[in-house]
């Protein structure tokens, strides 16, 4: 099991919503997906790299061949899939904090939904519904969410700054330069791997072991 | 269409696993999957590293639904519980049903750039190319796979098991996966620069910044960057 891919958290929760009600629940996400207000919440939330909910009718799973047993269920479902920053109780906290409303719309009408508040049911509602990740893979595990925002800022500040680069004076370079750097004071700062804090952790640690030794028979072979 | 947004795709796949166990094997195709799947841990990197345009993906199998037994704060516990005298056969009524799965399912969920196209065939594409045995290892356990042959076929199974997105939620950004390692690789050593040159005189800081822009070519997401699933500086 990985939950934990570098600075990402996989989460993944399946919760049932009654049949009959399941299209009230689609049309509150497109009511919320067409509502800049409702998502501005979500937004504000800036540890989320992205964050997906789907909802599948008791007859719409997919049935790929006359082998495969047709499902019988009672229930449509939910399924929640979220990618974010940090540990998992401060995500479920500043879900709860940030946007309760919001989180009791979307999971209104689920069966046993205990409300986001207060913490603790909300706590064990999603612990009890939560299924663990087998493989998680990320594209940039040194980087958060906030990393990626701000590396693009610093990108396209630098491709603009490099178009004056041999304009005017040193001086005036230099106060071009300062005035990019105090632009981007809250974009820079550097990464590094994280502690180590995965179920994953023995893989990670023995991968540091076989690249420290690769490093040393190449010092040793000069 | 709820699976973009930007030039971002939240695909979503439910793959059916075949029942009953692999065969000259004890194990399920359940397990085998969970198995194989287990073992790309293992590895140096993931085999989705080689996908090109995959921000995140994940896989788990999905064994069966949940019977939910916490007590709720819905409508209807509310209702059944208004008084002692609400008969028990009601209570059992309101009780949340049992449900189970005819089969498992693997669930595989990937976020990827699918640029102005909007939709994930490059992306499935590429996967298939890159991939293409690792797929059957894993796909091989799934009811249907048995006739996928080729890369069309391939994607074709794809959209059979694939679900639409309620709601796709981009709290990053959807450039392209190389421009945003380019970006990030960039934020880095930008940041060591400018510590490095610290109260330099402005000609030497000039010709540093010139030297700094020819190493990091900012303008160029193929050269110096950080690569796909990068873990160590």
């Amino acid at each position: 099991m990985s939950n934990i891919a570098g600075k990402a958290y996989a989460m993944n929760v399946v919760t049932p919503v009654r049949w009959y009600s399941a299209w009230l629940n689609k049309l509150y996400f497109f009511v919320a997906a067409r509502t800049p207000s409702t998502l501005a919440g979500l937004k504000t939330l800036s540890l989320i790299h992205y964050a997906r909910w789907v909802i599948v009718g008791r007859n719409q799973f997919p049935h790929l061949s006359p082998d495969q047993p047709r499902e019988k269920l009672k229930y449509a479902y939910m399924l929640f899939f979220s990618n974010f920053n940090g540990s998992w109780d401060q995500y479920v906290d500043s879900f709860t904090f940030a946007i309760p409303g919001g989180l009791d719309l979307f999971w209104k009408g689920n069966v046993r939904y205990s409300k986001s508040v207060s913490l603790t049911p909300f706590h064990r509602y999603i612990q009890y519904n939560q299924l663990e990740t087998i493989h998680y893979y990320n594209g940039y595990p040194l980087a958060t969410a906030n990393d990626i925002k701000s590396a693009k800022t610093v990108r396209d500040s630098l491709l603009e700054f490099d178009k004056t680069i041999d304009q005017g004076s040193d001086e005036e370079f230099l106060k071009r330069y300062h005035a990019l750097l105090r632009g981007l004071q809250h974009d820079l700062g550097a990464m590094y791997p994280t502690p180590i804090v995965s179920m994953s952790a023995y893989q990670v640690e023995k991968r540091a072991r076989w690249h420290s030794a690769e490093a040393n028979r190449e010092q040793a072979n000069g | 269409m709820a699976n973009v947004s930007g030039n971002a795709y939240g695909l979503t796949i439910l793959s059916p696993i075949r029942n009953g166990v692999v065969r000259g094997a004890e194990i399920s195709h359940a397990d085998a999957v969970r198995e194989k799947l287990q073992a790309w841990n293992h590895e140096f990197n993931s085999p989705m590293a080689s996908v090109p345009q995959t921000y995140l993906c994940r896989f788990y199998v999905l064994d069966d639904v949940v019977t939910q037994s916490l007590p709720g704060g819905s409508a209807l516990d509310s209702l059944t519980d208004l008084s002692p005298y609400i008969p028990d056969a009601l209570r059992r009524w309101a009780l949340p049903a049992e449900d189970h799965l005819q089969s498992a399912y693997l669930v595989f969920s990937s976020n990827l750039f699918c640029g102005p196209a909007g939709t994930p065939d490059a992306y499935l594409h590429g996967m298939w190319n890159a991939i293409e045995a690792r797929v059957r290892e894993i796909w091989g356990h799934c009811y249907g796979f048995d006739e996928v042959r080729n890369v069309d076929d391939f994607v074709g199974y794809m959209k059979k098991c694939q679900l639409e997105a309620t709601l796709f939620f981009v709290g990053s950004n959807d450039a392209p996966l190389e421009e945003q390692l380019k970006a990030l690789y960039l934020k880095q050593e930008f940041a060591k620069f400018a510590i490095d040159n610290q109260g330099l005189p402005a000609a030497q800081l000039r010709a540093n910044y010139a030297a700094f822009v020819q190493r990091v070519q900012p303008e160029n997401v193929q050269g110096p960057a950080w690569q796909p699933g990068q873990y160590r500086l």
